[in-house]
């Protein structure tokens, strides 16, 4: 193999396939990065087995070949190289990547290739697409309310739905609920209803950042795994088996109180009174209080620490309905009005120990559900 | 500002504590700890709540014809040979005419937290070991309140007065001598050790009295020939570590009066643990889960007695050679429900335990604690929340009728000596 390439575009490919790397592994082969010629670009590639990333990067290249490499180590080294040029060649014999960047020279052992295991992309004649700023959204809107920890391993997922009418996903940690839908511009060739691992659709936003093309994704007919292309990217992750609570159950039906904010003050007071939450499990209180005969509807947004003080809002709101007192936990409200694209939002309760539904005003495709805290004694 | 009079509140069992020993220099700044304990606590609020039995032996304990034991037993019924943490039966064998009361414990809180009031009247350096005791960091406060006996006075004296309860005090440089001192003179006792005596004072004492020599290391301490703290002090540090490992060096400075553990803030506390040193080494895993689960119900009752919930559970393992291991697991929310706790600390012990070696102590602790009592619900159903009000219910019925008063069926077996863990200690 010998290869030429820019440091800049080098670093950026090994920076979007690096989390893939495996951690921690017995197979020592899955902590190196793949490189390879492929046509004229070359093709960077690590999996950890469950997530796979393949990246080309623009290159110039005399001879084929191919060859994995410590992924930290020659992360490091590229990255600590000059914005210049460099050139690869692979020793075949000694299996070495000898590396020339300037006045920078290194030579870097190797495992075989052969050894590495192969990040498949799948078909697209089973995809379908989707804009890339709708898909990262969707994910952020989403993904916040999975599951960190494994203890019910369909939790860390994001259940997602594909049918003739769109895109659902879906993700609950036990706690809240979010759900979030998009039209399809083409109909899916097939339906699919698969647990999508959390952790990779965010390694998928992170790595869309830059993309301007519709992002194709691909369900292997095996259901065991999902693909993603974009122009220069392919992210493949093995699929959570198992089934997913059953949501559609989860969501209120009705509601007695409807409280609509401005999403940028209400997120504002909360963020203050988180800071007054932390030590007392993050309780937040909403006290709720329709417009009287002279006085418009409020919102009373506080937290109390026995330790660090007490904080109070006071927010304006147009209210339907009941007043209602109401504790929910200030990082999970943080969390969903920090990813709502809407000026308002509308927060609908029953009583103080039932579900909240957070919807934003004049949008139909995103639903959050919170479950409340409860305050003993 | 001067020292405040004296004589005239002086209750009976003054003493102050005096040697004819050369004082060493001292190293860290000299502090100034206040120790003080109500004495017979439980028995003396029953006779405020029913002054005709005042004077009378009284017993605050368990149910009698089952297993309860005595947690209170005034001086009259201590006459008899009434000792806390004996079995009622026995104690009512002593002495038949005895009082007896299941315990007004929400009377026992009142009066409690009005006593801790008068504490933090004189310094907000309080910390408040359980609902009768407390330490408190007066150093300095000279100026402000006097030399630190006629504090100490004043102190005993406006719980008196205020509260109409009697309690003894300890005054000294150190917590762990403190507390040995106002456990000296018992009742309304007032032991003062001069800085530079502490060595002095403690050398006549029992190993026993040392803080953290429990059963089995008194035993240990016994066999060596060790009866009394002086003699132990007289053991080099490093026999000591050879022999008991870390805990050796802590021996060695306590022996000499040396505890330089600060005195915490209410509030403050970082963590809730309990552990549980076996008479013998266990190898038997089924017989471990059994104390592993003894252990986190009993850490879940202290925290939901404190009002606090943690996220982080930590496992500690001592094995027989000494060898100590601490592993800790974070989980999703902090809760004060043993079912939540012992399942982190199984898998801790699963993860860390090396089957078949001998463990010679087991420990739980909770940290990351964050104040009670709010409880996140949950969307898929609230098993929580029932577990929430099944513990709420027992801890109502151990504090009416005592510890054994019910049990999970785990426990049903014949006690044996190891049954049951010790007494929760605040890890600070």
């Amino acid at each position: 193999m010998k290869v030429s390439c820019l440091q800049e575009n080098l670093a950026r490919g090994l920076s979007i396939v690096g989390r893939a790397v495996g951690a921690r592994t017995t197979l020592p082969v899955l902590s190196n990065v793949l490189v390879a010629t492929d046509d004229s670009r070359l093709k960077l590639s690590a999996t950890n087995l469950e997530l796979g990333i393949n990246c080309w990067v623009g290159a110039k290249v005399e001879q084929d070949g191919a060859i994995t490499v410590p992924a930290r180590l020659f992360t490091e080294l590229v990255n600590s190289l000059p914005p210049d040029r460099i050139d690869m060649e692979l020793q075949t014999r000694t299996q070495t990547l000898n590396l020339r960047c300037g006045r920078f020279e290194a030579s870097i052992k190797g495992i075989d290739a052969q050894e590495f295991p192969i990040v498949s992309a799948g078909e697209d004649g089973r995809a379908v697409s989707v804009e890339a700023e709708t898909l990262r959204d969707m994910i952020a809107q989403v993904t916040l309310a999975a599951a960190t920890d494994e203890s019910r391993p369909v939790l860390t997922g994001v259940l997602t739905a594909i049918t003739p009418t769109g895109i659902t996903m879906a993700a609950a940690d036990g706690y809240r609920l979010s759900v979030r839908s998009t039209g399809l511009t083409v109909p899916p060739e097939a339906q699919a209803r698969v647990i999508i691992p959390a952790r990779a659709l965010q390694e998928l936003a992170r790595i869309s950042a830059d993309e301007q093309e519709p992002i194709k994704i691909i369900i292997s007919p095996s259901r065991s795994q999902a693909f993603f292309r974009l122009s220069n990217i392919d992210l493949v992750t093995q699929l959570i088996e198992g089934t997913f609570p059953d949501y559609e159950k989860i969501i209120p039906r009705s509601r007695t109180t409807r409280t609509v904010l401005n999403v940028g003050e209400f997120l504002k007071a909360v963020r203050l009174a988180a800071l007054f939450a932390r030590d007392s499990n993050n309780v937040l209180r909403l006290k709720v209080e329709p417009a009287g005969d002279l006085a418009p509807g409020r919102v009373v947004v506080s937290a109390t620490s026995s330790e660090v003080g007490s904080n109070v809002s006071e927010l304006e709101a147009t209210i339907e309905g009941e007043p209602i007192e109401i504790a929910f936990n200030a990082r999970f409200l943080a969390d969903v009005l920090g990813v709502l694209d809407a000026a308002e939002v509308a927060l609908d309760t029953i009583a103080p120990t039932s579900p909240g539904v957070l919807t934003p005003v004049g949008g139909e495709s995103f639903l959050h559900v919170i479950m409340p805290m409860h305050l003993n004694r | 500002m001067s020292p405040p009079p004296s004589v005239s509140c002086t209750p009976a069992g003054d003493h102050v504590w005096e040697a004819a020993v050369e004082k060493p220099a001292m190293e860290a700044p000299r502090r100034t700890i206040i120790h003080v304990d109500l004495d017979a606590f439980f028995a003396s609020v029953e006779e405020l709540l029913d002054p005709a039995i005042t004077g009378k032996p009284i017993i605050v304990g368990g149910d009698p014809q089952g297993r309860g034991v005595v947690s209170s037993a005034s001086y009259a019924a201590r006459a008899f040979g009434v000792r806390s943490a004996m079995p009622m039966s026995m104690a009512l064998h002593l002495c038949p005419q005895a009082i007896v009361r299941r315990g007004h414990y929400r009377e026992y809180g009142r009066y409690s937290r009005q006593v801790m009031a008068i504490l933090r009247e004189y310094t907000p350096l309080v910390e408040q070991i359980s609902i009768d005791e407390a330490f408190l960091d007066v150093t300095g406060c000279e100026r402000l309140w006097g030399h630190a006996e006629g504090l100490a006075r004043t102190i005993q004296q406006r719980i008196l007065e205020g509260c109409h309860l009697p309690c003894s005090v300890g005054v000294a440089t150190s917590k762990l001598v403190a507390k040995i001192a106002s456990g000296l003179r018992k009742p309304r006792g007032l032991v003062i050790v001069p800085p530079g005596e502490e060595a002095a004072f403690l050398a006549p004492l029992p190993v026993e009295d040392l803080w953290g020599v429990g059963e089995v290391a008194a035993r240990r301490l016994h066999d060596l020939g060790l009866h009394t703290i002086g003699a132990l002090a007289a053991i080099p540090k490093e026999a000591l570590i050879l022999a008991f490992g870390n805990q050796g060096a802590t021996l060695y400075d306590h022996a000499r009066g040396i505890d330089n553990r600060p005195v915490a803030l209410e509030g403050r506390r970082r963590s809730v643990s309990n552990e549980r040193t076996f008479a013998r080494d266990l190898t038997d895993g089924e017989e471990l889960q059994k104390h592993l689960l003894a252990l986190c119900d009993q850490v879940a009752a202290r925290l939901r007695s404190l009002g606090l919930q943690g996220r982080i559970v930590g496992l500690k393992l001592r094995y027989h050679d000494f060898t100590t291991v601490t592993r800790r697991a974070t989980i999703d929310r902090p809760t004060d429900l043993s079912p939540t706790i012992l399942q982190q600390a199984r898998s801790l012990l699963h993860a860390t335990w090396r089957t078949g070696t001998p463990v010679r102590l087991l420990g739980v602790s909770v940290s990351g604690l964050v104040e009670g009592p709010a409880r996140q619900l949950g969307l898929f159903g609230d098993d929580d929340g029932r577990w929430m009000r099944l513990s709420r219910a027992l801890d109502d019925i151990r504090n009416r009728y005592g510890e054994q008063a019910i049990r999970r069926a785990t426990f049903l077996e014949p006690p044996g000596e190891d049954e049951g863990p010790e007494d929760t200690s605040p890890e600070l």
